[in-house]
């Protein structure tokens, strides 16, 4: 005889189908009949099990329906769009952080700028009042015929006056022009040291910078009173 | 509809702060993550157009045809940034979606249907304009790099060549993308007038920090390409007045005034002009020489540069207000004014304590003050 087949002793369509009623015993014709009886009573009680669930489903169909409708504060909570608002404030807060970074970056960029700039005004106010400085000195100097050092000694005679006024003027000037090549080297040194500070900022260096900065030139001596 | 409604709705709405296009962002790239890429990385500037422009047009929501002119401009600019009709839709739902969320309980059917039919008229009226301009003009303006000079530390006179002619006034300005920095637009005045070769002059004045200044000053190179938008601005030359010419430019200002100054210059009946150029130090009049070929290129223009913050230069010194008030009396001229805020807004005012009537002072306010 064929075992009725589903594990769990449930009637399965795919059972119903399969299913092999042995032959009646030797003399008799048809189908075993207590196969068939107890093939019936099987498919009977996996019916009635069938519409008892049926039943309890509907009753939860029932209750969760009331609970909807019923509205959010009924239930847990939970409402039908909570995902999309949850996935909109992920979003929301993902914007916001991108939004902080590159006010930062910004932020950083203004403040270098602004430094630089700064530096670079004071080097440049600092060149102009000791050039002016030093021109008044040797303006002094030659106004009083006698410059601070002077290196020659006055003796009265006018060619010897002349000359010292001669060496102290060249001295002075030698003095005073390497004065305003370190200034100058300063300040293009500083100029360099934006530049590059400010490239480094820039995520992408391009070979070809189309030019290098312009070194602001020195304006001409001013002739400012003390 | 009932505009009260629809105010009261929105002030409402509005108290919420910047959540609220925070929340309508979110919400659109949710449903349509495709559009995303239509907009900057940085949201934050993008918030506050649009909740200045909901709040401007929800102001004058009873009456959307006082808004007309600004909506056709509105959905014209769009264009540029690749705004097309079935963008509308999408917006519309999260527009909405946004409203009723913020309105919580006091959102209603009416509500919704109040909002739904502003946004059609508002859209229609845009989209209209849009499709008009379409007719005419590209959406933006391609254009190459031909030369770029570095004047000074952070001021760049860039020239471009459009592919296609960019037909404009002199004086007004186009906003201006990189490929260097995406999606991010700034509007720059036109240095020259038109051109018989279509080519177009830009001076940039590098913003500590500016998110397209900082590339077009110092990364831009020849060759590369720009976007440009269409032609804006109303600071243009009025040839019919017959009054001679006031120029005030203060920094990058120069720009729109020079491109008014060669002008004039062109004119049959040149009137006289008067074009005072400042900068906080000499090496700033950052294009002297320019200038000075101008002037002796036309007779009847002046140019006087003047620096304010350099106790050793040779020429004019003194802010540019003080500097032009004292080199004479404007009030017969037409005066037209560009450059950092306080700037124009000082000169404005002493012209008008000169005597030079309201309706001869144009401004191009440049919305910055100098360093």
């Amino acid at each position: 005889m064929t075992a009725f087949p589903a594990a769990d002793g449930r009637l399965t369509p795919d059972a119903i189908q399969s299913y092999a009623f042995p032959s009646a015993r030797f003399g008799r014709r048809g189908l075993d009949e207590g196969h068939v009886w107890e093939f019936c009573r099987l498919a009977e009680r996996e019916v009635v099990r069938l519409l008892n669930e049926r039943t309890s489903l509907a009753d939860e169909v029932q209750r969760l329906r009331r609970r909807v409708l019923a509205g959010p504060a009924a239930g847990s909570g939970v409402r039908p769009d909570d995902g999309h608002a949850e996935a909109v404030a992920i979003l929301s807060r993902a914007q916001q952080a991108a939004d902080r970074y590159v006010a930062d970056a910004q932020e950083y960029c203004r403040q270098l700028s602004d430094d630089a700039r700064r530096l670079g005004d004071e080097i440049l106010a600092e060149a102009r009042s000791r050039a002016v400085l030093d021109e008044a000195h040797a303006e002094a100097g030659l106004a009083a015929g006698t410059g601070p050092g002077t290196p020659a000694a006055q003796d009265g005679s006018e060619p010897g006056e002349l000359e010292a006024q001669l060496a102290y003027l060249r001295t002075f000037s030698d003095v005073y022009r390497t004065h305003l090549h370190a200034y100058l080297d300063r300040l293009l040194r500083n100029v360099e040291e934006w530049d590059r500070a400010e490239k480094e900022t820039l995520t992408v260096v391009h070979a070809d910078m189309s030019a290098p900065p312009d070194v602001p030139p020195l304006p001409p001596l001013p002739r400012i009173p003390q | 509809m009932d505009p009260g409604r629809l105010k009261e709705n929105f002030a409402q709405v509005a108290m919420h702060g910047d959540a609220v296009a925070l929340f309508f962002y979110s919400d659109l790239f949710l449903r349509h993550p495709e559009l995303r890429q239509m907009f900057p990385v940085s949201m934050a500037g993008q918030r506050d157009h649009l909740v200045r422009a909901i709040a401007k047009i929800v102001s004058e929501v009873g009456h959307l045809d006082r808004l007309t002119p600004y909506l056709r401009e509105l959905g014209r600019d769009h264009r540029k940034f690749g705004t097309l009709p079935a963008h509308y839709q999408p917006l519309r739902a999260s527009l909405l979606a946004t409203l009723a969320y913020f309105s919580g309980e006091g959102w209603t059917p009416e509500l919704a249907a109040d909002w739904e039919e502003a946004y059609g008229q508002v859209s229609q009226i845009m989209m209209e304009a849009a499709a008009a301009d379409e007719m005419v003009n590209p959406p933006f303006w391609d254009a190459t790099v031909i030369s770029h000079e570095m004047r000074t530390l952070d001021t760049a006179v860039i020239r471009v060549a459009p592919r296609q002619r960019l037909t404009y006034l002199p004086g007004q300005s186009v906003a201006i993308e990189s490929e260097l920095r995406p999606r991010i637009w700034r509007f720059y005045s036109i240095a020259n007038p038109p051109r018989e070769d279509a080519t177009l002059d830009f001076h940039v004045r590098m913003i500590d920090g500016g998110e397209l200044s900082m590339a077009l000053t110092r990364r831009l190179t020849v060759g590369a390409r720009l976007r440009l938008g269409p032609p804006v601005g109303t600071l243009t030359l009025d040839t019919a007045s017959g009054r001679d010419v006031l120029l005030v430019a203060g920094s990058t200002g120069l720009a729109p005034l020079k491109a008014i100054a060669m002008q004039t210059a062109e004119l049959a009946d040149a009137p006289d002009v008067h074009l005072f150029v400042g900068a906080r130090r000499a090496e700033g009049l950052y294009d002297l020489p320019d200038l000075e070929k101008l002037g002796a290129l036309a007779p009847r223009l002046t140019v006087t540069p003047s620096v304010s913050d350099d106790p050793g230069y040779w020429g004019e010194r003194g802010s540019l207000p003080d500097v032009v008030t004292r080199s004479g009396s404007w009030a017969g001229r037409d005066a037209y004014l560009a450059g950092p805020t306080p700037m124009v807004e000082g000169m404005a005012a002493q012209l008008a304590a000169q005597g030079v009537p309201p309706q001869q002072i144009h401004v191009e306010d440049f919305g910055w003050s100098e360093p």
